[in-house]
């Protein structure tokens, strides 16, 4: 009687001292992101909303002067849409591109191959942005590698001006952030069960036909969540941009780069990342509820 | 006659299917080319004893690494990129995984909010982050100092701790540690004596992406580093910004092979399909 009353008091006794120690544990972590990451952003936040004088000063007034700029100016909203068109055509190719590269990847023939194709996807994950990025350079400068071999080839008599524009973003842009779209990708490819294709296949439906019924809707999981990754990547990114497209490009993160350490107009930087957060959340809530669907529809 | 006819259609379809298998190995071949291609150019021009690569490489040299190795402010850069992801590494992984384990082990409203908050620097554009901490940073009167470097790095190493960690944590099996505690042992002493030894592929898996994460940040550290206190990827990225230097290939090689190195480690560790 004693003992079986003492018990569940002495369980629930355990389960506080338990759940008490793991409280402490997560305190710190939790402290630290919540000052160093939670608060700046609402200081950013707040700070958006301030005026400055003509010598960049912040004023202690408080108004919505900075984003009536963003909103207000074609120099803005166009620049809005380049970086939302530069990050979407950036998803859209590499979505594109990681098809095939996670077939291969899921149907490799041994595990040696598919160790060498792992570590050529997920080495450049490793390797510092700058690095990455500084091999375009060398590609596609004017004595740059591509020139000089279309040169040799006697292709072209001039070399071509590969740098300094949109198009060389998007392919540097594609080459870094591939791999995060191969990796969910074939994540999902290798869940599906072969006798699924095997049916299609058996049931007359060709290769194409399969892949557009089977392979195709079973991997818009991975392929959403590969999407997100790199749409968000894509559009708050300014070293690649920086490096291969130059200073002038019209891409919201550059801009928001040089507002803040060139031209120091902080509450126009700071409504310039807030617009930039807004497109970026927006657009990534919606994929995920797309995502989010789609699962509860397979799943029943 | 209808045999023949379909053992035809048959051959014809595997024909097909032959195409088809073939297109999709070459163009994913192409994908992969595309994607290495770039680290093979600069691992040729570092060995290259010209200041411009040329394709076929005509000679090999180490005249690129050893330059980098006798220059003082390369030499002072490495010294001090090193320094920094050692201390990043040791903070993240303390506070990442005991992040990890309250989370995993505590059930609340809100846990699954909590979560993408502690995961989302991967996803928050990295020069809003680095705005915001520059303000904070310049109100503490930490700019440019190890301090900020220090802090903006946990923050981008964070989520990987606490994703790798995560994935340990899942992986264990809930017997062991509640036969500790029936055995007499306080929550303290069982995550000593059990949980942390069986989570430690988890704990050094994500020690080797702070680490690797820290030594090639650049984004946030723009804002707020010091020109005496300049870390490798900084030191390159201001100088391809202004001239072109082929010692930025020896460095680079540096680099991937630090790279290289990290794949081995977390895949022995941890298993490279379950953290990315």
């Amino acid at each position: 009687m004693t003992r079986s009353s003492r018990t569940p008091g002495a369980e629930s006794a355990g389960r506080y001292r338990r759940n008490l120690f793991s409280w402490v544990m997560l305190t710190p972590g939790l402290i630290f992101l919540g000052a160093f990451l939670a608060v700046p952003f609402l200081l950013l936040f707040v700070i958006s909303f301030r005026d400055v004088d003509n010598w960049m000063n912040m004023l202690p007034t408080y108004s919505l002067n900075q984003y009536l700029e963003v909103f207000t100016s074609r120099f803005y909203l166009h620049m809005i849409w380049t970086t939302l068109w530069v990050a979407i055509v950036t998803t859209v190719i590499c979505i594109v591109l990681a098809y095939p590269a996670a077939y291969l990847l899921v149907r490799a023939p041994n595990r040696s191959v598919r160790t060498a194709l792992y570590v050529i996807l997920v080495s450049p994950l490793l390797t510092s942005v700058v690095i990455r990025t500084f091999a375009w350079i060398v590609l596609l400068a004017q004595n740059g590698l591509v020139n000089e071999v279309l040169m040799k080839l006697a292709l072209i008599s001039e070399p071509l001006r590969l740098l300094w524009n949109l198009n060389a973003v998007i392919i540097a842009y594609v080459q870094v952030m591939l791999p995060f779209a191969v990796l969910p990708i074939a994540t999902s490819m290798g869940e599906i069960d072969p006798r699924l294709r095997q049916a299609s296949m058996n049931l007359g439906a060709g290769r194409l036909r399969t892949f557009w019924k089977v392979t195709l809707p079973l991997t818009i999981p991975g392929m959403m969540s590969g999407a997100i990754i790199v749409f968000s990547l894509a559009a708050g990114s300014y070293i690649t941009p920086l490096l291969v497209g130059g200073r002038l490009q019209p891409l919201l993160p550059l801009a928001i780069y040089q507002q803040v350490l060139q031209v120091a107009n902080l509450p126009l930087g700071a409504a310039m990342s807030m617009t930039l957060l807004l497109l970026v959340g927006v657009l990534v809530a919606g994929m995920g509820l797309i995502l989010r669907r789609w699962e509860g529809r397979m799943h029943g | 006659m209808d045999d023949r006819e379909e053992a035809g259609a048959l051959a014809r379809r595997r024909r097909r299917f032959d195409g088809w298998t073939l297109l999709i190995w070459i163009g994913g071949g192409a994908v992969y080319l595309f994607l290495v291609v770039p680290v093979l150019v600069i691992i040729l021009s570092a060995f290259s004893p010209n200041p411009y690569p040329e394709f076929p490489p005509t000679e090999f040299s180490l005249r690129w690494f050893r330059e980098v190795f006798q220059s003082e402010p390369w030499m002072r850069a490495i010294g001090f990129s090193l320094w920094l992801m050692l201390i990043v590494t040791v903070l993240t992984v303390v506070l990442g995984t005991t992040a990890a384990y309250g989370v995993s082990r505590l059930e609340f409203r809100g846990k699954q909010a909590l979560l993408s908050f502690m995961l989302s620097p991967l996803m928050i554009p990295q020069v809003v982050m680095g705005i915001a901490l520059l303000y904070i940073f310049t109100a503490m009167g930490i700019i440019r100092t190890m301090a900020g470097l220090v802090i903006g790095h946990i923050i981008v190493s964070f989520p990987y701790v606490i994703r790798t960690v995560g994935v340990s944590l899942s992986n264990l099996d809930p017997k062991l540690e509640r036969a500790s505690m029936n055995l007499g042992a306080g929550p303290v002493q069982t995550f000593f004596r059990v949980t942390l030894p069986l989570i430690r592929p988890g704990i050094v898996a994500g020690g080797v992406f702070s680490a690797v994460t820290s030594f090639g940040e650049v984004s946030i550290s723009l804002f707020v580093v010091s020109p005496s206190n300049m870390t490798v990827p900084v030191r390159i990225f201001n100088y391809i910004d202004q001239t072109f230097d082929p010692s930025v290939n020896a460095i680079s090689v540096l680099f991937i092979a630090v790279a290289v190195l990290a794949l081995i480690i977390i895949e022995r560790t941890i298993g490279l399909t379950k953290v990315m």
